[in-house]
């Protein structure tokens, strides 16, 4: 089952560690562009953590024609860097935007889903999820936003009731 | 890419010289032998500053010049590594003046290649730099000269299509000269105070964009990330960062209220009756969308706030307690709707919201003093409170319209125009206004309003240990012989030990980079905590004790600035309504800043002479400020041996 880096965009403050720490841990420097994910502030209000969805269908293999990316067995799409030329074809079939040429090499690198980023966000709003998580989680935050307020209201009577 | 060997870790290793007047932009590599003297931001500045800034030099004319500063901790992930400075001779104080920022600017500027710029001399039209991943250029501004930051900034982004680029820029005040006008980054952070926005403007300079691409190089990747962990871990355990990420700054309200600390009516007063209306629990309740952080930033005390409807709407940056207190209490004004959307139109039109609200709350005072009328104002009611003329007035100052003209210039200088008695409601240092910290209720905070380099200023030393309860903290920064007098909010005894060792430590903390949150309050990271930091980052082992000579020398670098425009005891002064009148009412009711016996104590152990407050030769001889001497005494000032 395919797993991928999701942060809410309603929780995530912006603070952009996961970034650093990505680079960091890959890259052994700091530098944002070297990140396999990137954090957009889409809204003043929203801050959306961008990172490969490691798609069933995944348009960026189609589009590559060096045949550098594949699947591996768990689902997770992986660049072969000896093979990426850089010719930046999966970055425009990427409908997400999640997929990067670093600015040393110019090759493709993307998040492979590791998690290493999850741990260091402030907001503990990072994570890797299936789908089935995902869906659930939103479910969660769906009867949060449309009960909250009655569930609240009930448990004030069910208090008084006992009083 | 690792560190090249000889080459330091933590800086991008460069400083951009820009001439406006030649419209070149050159880099300079970085000495190794500066950055450990003066470390980068306010360390950098400081230095460039003395060099090359002369008492002639008018804050405005082509000779002053700009300068951007990161330090070497800015864009890592030290918690909180989000800063900068900005720095110039001060249009509003006319010396030495600094304001600082965050959000994601500054950590941009170092991927772009650079961590300085210095900017001199004055396009003939207006000009915004352009710095794209290494190299630099600057181009045509005139489409966005009378536009609001917010604007700027979308069109710039627009013009370069890319949203990921980051603005730091000047609105309509900073293009007016308005003398407290801000610089703005990310479109609601602000390099607030000493009004640098107008030194931008008279360089015909509009935005600095920048975008990045290269590394910010890690000494020691390796152990870097066990270090950092354990800073994230103290910094996340610390109850104030839950707070922080709740309320921000804006429940300060609550907190100074509650120890008679939060200015009304232009400073008469250090209670605000109707402070509920303004707080930070009214803000969370009905206007906080989110909270946002800034680059690497654990304590999230940046918010998104919204009013939905009404003269007020408007969605964006949150006010800090500062505006509340200045647009608030300060002039007697309850309404919150007007202190939000005051505070997001200073940030449009580019104005320090602090000088803003205190020179409005000066004339408000002057009103009901008979002494400023209608026909001063142009019929603009300027009763206590009145929310619709402190709106009209933003506007009004930001384009010097009418009476705004006036206050334009900053409260001192608008009260020696009109003159008639107002001058002693001006509630300023070295002309600068003070900010929302009534230091009746608090001596320390006296004493550093007067001591700051830049004129009226908390943040320079900002003591704020003594507030409330931290005396273990207190003990361990200062030492326990000290104890229990100073952390004793209202007495004077050994106040100038805290705002010595704070002013230093602070130079170290904005000359790295990283934020007075986590370092000062809450109390969490201090001198070891950098120690190890600077050596896995940095690459370059440097003790704690040479820290502090570096806070030393850059507190000693701005008081030769200063001295050298005239700046003398005399001038490290409050209002006698500070130190005379008695505060009238609540908490700390009847007290009075002792503010002489406290600048006593100050002086002699900065080394600096009692009587008139000159560093002596053997101080700056110690911090390796000889050239400060022979500058100062070849100006035919005699320091004291």
């Amino acid at each position: 089952m395919r797993r991928f880096l999701y942060a809410d965009p309603t929780v995530c403050v912006g603070c952009r560690i996961c970034e650093a720490i990505c680079s960091l841990h890959w890259e052994k420097t700091i530098n944002p562009k070297k990140s396999r994910n990137r954090v957009r502030r889409v809204d003043p209000g929203l801050d959306v953590v961008v990172a490969c969805r490691n798609c069933d269908q995944a348009w960026c293999i189609e589009a590559c024609p060096e045949e550098a990316l594949r699947k591996n067995r768990n689902g997770i799409v992986i660049v072969d860097s000896k093979k990426c030329r850089g010719c930046g074809a999966c970055v425009e079939a990427c409908p997400f935007g999640a997929i990067f040429l670093h600015p040393d090499t110019q090759k493709a690198i993307k998040c492979i889903a590791c998690g290493f980023c999850t741990k260091y966000c402030p907001v503990d709003t990072l994570q890797i999820l299936t789908d089935e998580e995902l869906a659930a989680l939103k479910q969660q935050k769906v009867i949060q936003h449309e009960c909250g307020n009655l569930l609240d209201e009930l448990r004030v009577e069910e208090e008084s009731e006992k009083r | 890419m690792m560190v090249k060997k000889g080459k330091l870790g933590g800086y991008a290793g460069q400083h951009l010289h820009v001439d406006m007047t030649k419209g070149t932009c050159k880099p300079i590599p970085i000495d190794k032998e500066f950055a450990l003297l003066y470390l980068g931001g306010q360390g950098f500045a400081s230095r460039i500053m003395y060099d090359r800034v002369g008492p002639k030099t008018d804050a405005l004319s082509p000779e002053n010049i700009l300068i951007w500063a990161t330090g070497p901790f800015t864009g890592t992930l030290w918690p909180q590594a989000s800063r900068y400075v900005v720095a110039a001779k001060s249009p509003l104080t006319g010396i030495f003046g600094e304001a600082h920022s965050a959000g994601h600017w500054g950590p941009e500027l170092k991927f772009a290649g650079y961590d300085t710029i210095i900017v001199t001399g004055r396009s003939k039209i207006p000009k915004y730099l352009f710095i794209d991943n290494g190299t630099a250029r600057l181009l045509d501004a005139v489409e966005l000269w009378g536009r609001n930051t917010a604007e700027t900034e979308d069109m710039i982004k627009e013009t370069h299509n890319d949203r990921n680029l980051r603005v730091s820029c000047i609105g309509q005040a900073g293009e007016n000269l308005v003398r407290f006008a801000a610089i703005i980054n990310d479109y609601d952070r602000a390099a607030a105070r000493s009004g640098i926005g107008a030194v931008a403007g008279s360089k015909h300079l509009k935005a600095v964009a920048v975008r990045g691409g290269q590394d910010i190089p890690i000494a020691k990747p390796d152990r870097y990330l066990e270090v950092i962990e354990e800073l994230h871990r103290k910094m996340l355990a610390s109850p104030f960062t839950a707070s922080r990420a709740m309320y921000g700054t804006t429940n300060l309200v609550e907190l100074m209220q509650e120890i008679g600390r939060l200015p009304s009516y232009n400073m008469r007063s250090g209670v605000f009756a109707a402070y509920q209306k303004i707080s930070g629990e009214a803000i969370k309740k009905d206007y906080l969308v989110k909270p946002r952080a800034d680059f690497a930033c654990l304590q999230r005390c940046g918010r998104y706030t919204r009013v939905k409807s009404g003269p007020y709407a408007y969605c964006g940056g949150a006010p800090e307690y500062e505006t509340q207190s200045a647009m608030g209490s300060r002039c007697g004004n309850d309404n919150l709707e007007s202190i939000l959307y005051g505070h997001h139109l200073s940030n449009l039109y580019g104005l320090d919201t602090i000088s803003t609200g205190a020179t409005i709350s000066w004339a408000m005072e002057a009103w009901e003093e008979g002494l400023i009328t209608a026909k001063d104002t142009g019929g603009i009611d300027l009763s206590w409170g009145n929310h619709e003329s402190i709106i009209t007035l933003i506007h009004m100052i930001a384009k010097r319209e009418g009476f705004g003209d006036i206050l334009a210039e900053g409260s001192y200088r608008a009260a020696q125009r009109i003159g008639r008695g107002t001058e002693k409601f001006v509630m300023h240092c070295k002309k600068q206004e003070i900010a929302g910290q009534e230091p009746r209720a608090q001596k320390s905070m006296g004493l550093a309003t007067a001591t700051a380099a830049r004129g009226a200023d908390h943040l320079y030393a900002f003591p704020v240990l003594d507030e409330v309860g931290f005396d273990q903290e207190i003990g361990i920064r200062y030492g326990t012989d000290y104890l229990p007098e100073i952390g004793d909010r209202l007495n004077p005894k050994y106040k100038g030990v805290m705002v010595k060792e704070n002013e230093d430590f602070c130079a170290v903390v904005e000359s790295l980079g990283v934020c007075k949150y986590g370092t000062l309050i809450p109390p969490v990271l201090f001198y070891e905590d950098i120690v190890k930091a600077f050596d896995v980052t940095v690459g370059h082992s440097i003790s704690e004790k040479q820290l502090r000579t570096i806070g030393e020398r850059i507190v000693n670098l701005n008081r030769g600035f200063n001295v050298r425009e005239g700046i003398r005891r005399k001038d490290d002064s409050l209002p006698s309504r500070l130190t005379k009148t008695p505060a009238p009412e609540g908490p700390s009711k009847g007290q009075v800043v002792e503010l002489e016996q406290m600048l006593d104590e100050y002086y002699e152990l900065r080394g600096w002479r009692v009587e008139d407050g000159l560093p002596t030769k053997r101080t700056l001889n110690r911090l390796g400020l000889d050239d400060v001497i022979v500058d100062l005494t070849k100006l035919g000032i005699e320091l004291p041996e």
